[in-house]
């Protein structure tokens, strides 16, 4: 199947990249699985961890104008050339079919192109009772980490039921209270927005 | 050991501690699967270490996770989860003893085993800790092998199962030839179970046929059937469960019936019997005065030891004559007139006499008993028969305390006569014998225990094949000296810190063993402690019904050969 290219990258870091996308195009949901091929064999994994729509010139006249027409506010989100910048948050990769949650040994060059990663992929990477990856959202700084986990384990613990796996998420939960039990205060505000995910 | 008796069941892995303040473990179990006094194994490489929990704390990561229920604020699972992570219970154990571990590698295994076959290896037995075991080694409760390796196994000659593990219902042994070897001591509060506790150890002493025992029954329990106080129940006599070939029910007095039967012979005492130094050992009991010894003193000097009592019975108290010049003296019969004669102060004298009016009176004391029933005693149980001698209606303290001792000084006497002869190649190597001393604090407290023959035989352990079994409810009554001789300490519920504080001096982990002293269900359970035990260890104790009984009956071990039991009990 031909994989659908949801955006280039604008730029990077080891930690993470930003990636854009023009505005008409569907665009991944908060939390989700994301890959960056770097080689025929190698491909980097990212979780998309904040979702960025910047103004210009025109949407700020458009704002304070007193009424706007329905038809220049969709040509305005749609055909405006100021790309929808997305931060992902490198969280592992894969060389020769062996995944790794180290962060990538280089970060991807500009304009490479960006996956949405299958509920397989998401199942792969997330497979075992390796969590290792979740450090890397637990330490991630200028993101909501308490909800990325939150959207990422809710998504990656439904593929995983569906894959017959149920005691994914309560494995994934319990290696975030390993992580971070000598830290109540951090702990605590996690795990209550955990609970929203389950209650959901 | 079988397979299923070796299984443990692991409870944690060690997390700190020390030998000097304890062990501890982190629990993977709740805490209500482990209780104070629970037997632990702990499995560290090359050795295990056995001891026993003494406490049980409640711990978290960060006080604040103990502080607020994660249920308030999470999901069941959430919160199921985060408990287990943050909140657990730490065990405190007292390490006793260490043992080393045969190799878990086969091929190192054999040659473990050759090593040891060959005489080139010491076949590993328990030590008491001289090490800890390391970091995260696991804990387990033990399991019934565990507990055999330790206490003896209960089918082995000698072992006498007391009781049952707490959680688990493994059966503890006591050894009885440790038990014997010196004095020991059964204590707990009134009611907690000494007596029944007493009946069962001395009918496996009977049963084995470990030595022969004589038991001072002041409250008339021991020989034939009692009705239990508490639940009306008939609890069977050491005479009814061995018969009276075995067992001689003994009654103070002629004529003296216990609990509405007739005795198997009657303790009575001759005019001869009663020695001054008695009398001294009466001295709080019959409030006599400072100047008693020197008056008995000048009685011995006038009459002899034989006569003395006889003598001065006979002795009139202010019987007056008048002599030639009208005036009225003391008569020549009189308690006076002797003390003037050989220059006592005749008010002591006379004092004296007063006071051993409540003596001159008692019915077992004859001028000429018709037989001599010390010696009858002494007879029966050098041949290796089993006395209880029953006081009946004599149940005062005088009583008690006059016959005892007595008899006891008799007894030593004889035995230290008798071993001394065999000692220099003449005469039968004597028969070990036990005295049971219920109330034991009435003949043994401070202020007697110097006096005694009772506190004699307690500190010369096992030189004359005497020892004590002292049975208490108030330990810290009874002089230290003693206390501190008493090898096998058996010891049931103590309400009061100083009784606790006497039942477990001179023992290691004191502090953690005084609250489970103070904790014991009574009646149900009792700490074993002291020398004559591998360590200390809690047991529910065995009951003593009629299924007691059976039990020593089926098990019963016959042609016991004297000799080798001596040998046991004396090896050197
Ligand atoms: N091992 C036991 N088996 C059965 N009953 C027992 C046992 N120990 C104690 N009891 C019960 O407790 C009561 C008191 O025990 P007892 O030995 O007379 O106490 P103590 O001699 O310490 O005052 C007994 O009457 C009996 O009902
Ligand atoms: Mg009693």
């Amino acid at each position: 199947m031909e994989k659908i290219i949801v955006g280039r990258l604008l730029r990077s870091n080891t930690r993470a990249c930003v990636v854009g996308c023009p505005p008409a195009q569907q665009f991944p949901a908060f939390g989700s699985l994301v890959s960056i091929p770097l080689s025929e064999t190698e491909v980097v994994y990212g979780l998309i961890g904040d979702i960025h729509i910047d103004d210009d010139g025109l949407v700020r006249q458009l704002a304070t104008a007193p009424s706007v027409d329905e038809a220049v506010i969709q040509d305005n989100r749609l055909n405006r050339n100021v790309p929808v910048e997305m931060t992902v948050l490198f969280v592992g990769s894969k060389t020769e079919n062996r995944i790794s949650h180290l962060l990538p040994a280089r970060p991807p060059l500009s304009l490479d192109c960006m996956y949405l990663c299958s509920t397989q992929e998401l199942c792969e990477f997330t497979a075992g009772s390796r969590f290792g990856y979740l450090r890397h959202i637990l330490d991630a700084q200028d993101v909501p980490a308490a909800d990325l986990l939150a959207a990422h384990l809710a998504q990656a613990g439904a593929a995983q039921r569906a894959q017959g796996n149920s005691a994914w998420f309560g494995q994934a939960a319990a290696r975030i209270i390993t992580q971070l039990r000598d830290d109540y205060p951090r702990l605590m505000p996690i795990l209550e927005t955990l609970a929203d995910v389950e209650n959901a | 050991m079988t397979e299923k008796s070796s299984i443990r069941k692991l409870i944690g892995s060690v997390t700190g501690g020390g030998l000097k303040e304890n062990l501890q473990v982190r629990l993977s179990v709740p805490p209500q699967q482990v209780q104070e006094g629970s037997f632990i194994v702990i499995d560290s490489q090359e050795w295990f270490f056995y001891g026993i929990a003494t406490d049980l704390q409640l711990q978290a990561v960060d006080p604040r996770y103990a502080l607020e229920p994660s249920r308030q604020r999470l999901p069941e699972n959430l919160a199921g989860l985060l408990d287990q992570q943050t909140l657990y219970t730490n065990l405190v154990v007292l390490p006793a003893l260490m043992l080393e571990q045969e190799p878990a590698d086969p091929e190192a295994q054999m040659a473990w085993h050759k090593a040891i076959e060959a005489g080139d290896k010491e076949k590993p037995n328990p030590l008491p800790v001289k090490s800890i075991p390391v970091h995260h080694a696991d804990a387990f409760l033990a399991s019934a092998g565990d507990v055999a390796e330790i206490f003896g196994k209960p089918e082995e000659e000698g072992n006498f199962v007391i009781g049952f593990t707490r959680e688990q219902d493994h059966p503890v042994c006591v050894n009885l030839d440790k038990l014997i070897q010196r004095s020991s001591g059964i204590f707990g509060a009134t009611g907690s179970g000494k007596s029944f506790l007493t009946r069962m150890l001395l009918a496996g002493l009977i049963d084995r046929n470990r030595a022969s025992v004589l038991v001072y029954d002041m409250h008339n329990e021991y020989g034939l059937d009692d009705t239990a106080s508490d639940t009306g129940q008939n609890v069977r006599g050491l005479r009814s469960g061995f018969g009276a070939a075995r067992v001689q029910v003994v009654g103070v007095g002629a004529g003296a019936a216990i609990r509405g039967s007739v005795p198997d012979f009657n303790l009575v005492l001759g005019y001869r019997d009663l020695l001054p130094e008695d009398i001294e050992l009466l001295t709080l009991e019959l409030n006599l005065k400072e100047t008693t010894p020197t008056v008995l003193d000048a009685l011995k000097q006038s009459f002899g030891s034989d006569h003395w009592f006889k003598a001065f019975k006979e002795m009139r108290r202010g019987a007056v004559i008048e002599n030639e010049d009208g005036k009225k003296v003391p008569a020549p019969d009189s308690v006076a007139y002797w003390a003037n004669q050989c220059g006592v102060n005749q008010m002591a004298a006379e004092g004296l006499h007063d006071k051993l009016r409540r003596l001159f009176n008692r019915p077992y004391i004859l001028e000429n008993p018709p037989a001599d029933s010390i010696q009858a005693v002494m007879d029966a149980l050098k041949k290796g028969k089993h006395i209880v001698l029953s006081f009946g209606d004599f149940e005062s303290d005088l009583d008690y305390l006059l016959i005892s001792n007595l008899l006891t000084r008799r007894i030593r006497e004889e035995w230290e006569k008798i071993t001394n002869e065999f000692r220099s190649g003449k005469g039968q190597e004597p028969r070990p014998l036990v005295i049971v001393v219920e109330e034991a604090h009435k003949l043994l407290n401070r202020d007697m225990a110097s006096q005694t023959t009772f506190s004699t035989i307690a500190r010369e352990m096992r030189k004359y094949y005497v020892t004590l079994l002292v049975i208490d409810q108030r330990p810290s009554q009874i002089y230290d000296e003693v206390m501190s001789q008493l090898g096998t300490r058996v010891c049931g519920w103590l309400g009061d810190e100083d009784d606790i504080h006497a039942a477990l001096s001179g023992l290691a982990g004191r502090d953690a063993l005084r609250g489970m002293l103070s904790r014991l269900q009574p009646k149900e359970e009792v700490l074993l402690l002291g020398w004559g035990v591998p360590m200390p260890i809690l047991v529910r104790s065995r009951r003593y019904d009629e299924q007691f009984w059976k039990d020593v009956k089926s098990n019963r071990k016959v042609g016991l050969d004297q000799e080798q039991v001596i040998k046991k009990l004396y090896p050197d």
